[in-house]
């Protein structure tokens, strides 16, 4: 898009595989959450936290309590999960934000990656739960005829899942370099800041749809249970 | 941005690993701090709320042991009050008694007293009858009144126990009658015989006069003596006189 990007530099060939910057800023950002959570996680003190243990400590209850307030008793599974979509998808889109950087979920491979994760873990802990008699059951529920939109159902919402963020962070990075480009330097704090805000949104709404997603698998076995 | 299939697997991995990754080294032990932290929090509040049925237990049993207490002291004050009560009524009857005492001793001084009072009172009385008499029979006394003494004084010789003559009948004492006025012959010669009589014998008395008789006669035979006079009758009135027959 014109915009400098320092990764697009180390892009390489793996054999068949193109590593590219995506890829790259995937393992960057990885390594900086891993590292981060590292760092915060090594000295845990019962008695005695540090802020930055207080921090992370309020982070996994923030977490937790979103999930258990959408899927209740269900926290403990879906944390991992969930909880990590909401903190990389954040903080990947917070990533264009750092010179020299983009997005990496400006980039619709990740996008349907994230989107087709979400749909397999529907299915997968609806089958874990219910079985897969009994999982498969509830698309034939209340009717067989609305079997086909279900179908539909599951594809169009994962690919709106994978489209909206993708769409999203594309155009708010185009339209940032779109105003970068007309009105200079003179309004780049908005553009920072709506970026921020954007991004943060985009990572709650995805984390969000993903778990009510899940939640609506869960919700269907207690139906099952009760019928 | 077109989809690349091998960004896309590389993505899928990459997430899956990072699931992986968070879920070991940030959910899992930054849950069981909590966990743990809950845990520790939980057994404080069951402590404090142990601790807490334990002060109440010892509030009630301070609270027990405190009405105890007081039902002691109510007890106590009762039983002192009983020994005060006794000892009051203990040390009244001291009291009492004592006050008795002291009454019946200044009673026994009071009538001591009035006795001796009334003794002094008599005494003054003999005295002062004493005194009357004596000058009333300072004026009465002479010969006539003398007559009348020897006559009665002859009287009672007759009338002597036998035990009281052994002094008459001792040969070695003198027999001596004193008399206020001389007396006539008469009057020695009848006490010669009536004195000889009782004496057995015949004897021969010493006749003498005294004034200080006023009136009368006394016959002494050693340690017998035989008052008839005013003077001796005046003192044995007044109790100064010892009769001694």
């Amino acid at each position: 898009m014109g915009k400098p990007e320092f990764l697009e530099l180390l892009a390489f060939h793996l054999g068949p595989l193109h590593i590219g910057a995506t890829v790259l800023t995937t393992w960057l950002l990885m390594a900086l959450l891993v590292g981060f959570v590292w760092f915060g996680t090594r000295r845990l003190s019962v008695d005695s936290p540090s802020r930055l243990q207080m921090a992370l400590e309020g982070t996994v209850l923030a977490l937790q309590q979103a999930i258990e307030d959408t899927a209740p008793g269900n926290d403990a599974r879906l944390l991992p999960f969930i909880g990590t979509l909401w903190l990389f998808i954040a903080a990947a889109n917070l990533m264009g934000l750092v010179p020299g950087l983009r997005s990496p979920t400006g980039d619709l491979s990740l996008t349907v990656a994230l989107a087709m994760l979400v749909f397999l873990s529907v299915h997968w802990f609806g089958i874990r739960i219910d079985g897969l008699r009994a999982y498969l059951r509830h698309y034939l529920d209340p009717n067989p005829i609305l079997l086909p939109f279900h179908l539909l159902g599951e594809v169009t919402r994962t690919l709106a899942l994978a489209v909206r963020l993708f769409g999203n962070m594309m155009s708010l990075e185009m339209a940032a370099l779109l105003v970068l480009l007309v009105a200079g330097f003179l309004a780049p704090i908005p553009l920072l800041m709506l970026h921020i805000v954007e991004a943060l949104v985009q990572a709650y709404i995805f984390g969000t749809l993903a778990l009510v997603y899940v939640a609506g698998a869960l919700q269907s076995h207690e139906l099952n249970k009760k019928e | 941005m077109e989809f690349d299939l091998t960004t896309f697997i590389l993505e899928v991995i990459n997430f899956l690993v990072l699931v992986w990754l968070l879920k070991h080294f940030f959910y899992r032990p930054v849950l069981a701090v909590i966990e743990k932290r809950q845990a520790e929090t939980a057994k404080t509040i069951a402590d404090a709320a142990a601790m807490r049925r334990e002060a109440e237990g010892l509030k009630s049993e301070c609270l027990g042991r405190l009405a105890g207490v007081d039902q002691e002291r109510v007890a106590a004050r009762a039983g002192l009050a009983e020994e005060i009560a006794a000892e009051r009524v203990r040390r009244l009857a001291a009291v009492e008694t004592e006050v008795n005492t002291d009454r019946q001793r200044r009673q026994m001084l009071e009538a001591r007293e009035r006795s001796e009072h009334e003794a002094a009172l008599e005494r003054e009385a003999v005295t002062i009858a004493a005194r009357f008499a004596s000058r009333f029979l300072d004026r009465l006394a002479g010969p006539e009144l003398e007559a009348k003494l020897v006559e009665l004084a002859l009287s009672e010789l007759d009338a002597l126990a036998p035990e009281k003559l052994d002094a008459l009948r001792d040969t070695s004492v003198s027999i001596k009658v004193v008399s206020a006025y001389p007396l006539d012959d008469a009057q020695r010669a009848a006490f010669t015989l009536a004195l000889g009589r009782l004496a057995g014998r015949t004897i021969s008395p010493e006749f003498s006069d005294d004034a200080v008789l006023k009136a009368g006669i006394c016959i002494m035979a050693g340690s017998w003596v035989l008052m008839a006079n005013l003077r001796d009758e005046l003192s044995f009135f007044s109790g100064n006189f010892d009769h001694g027959g």
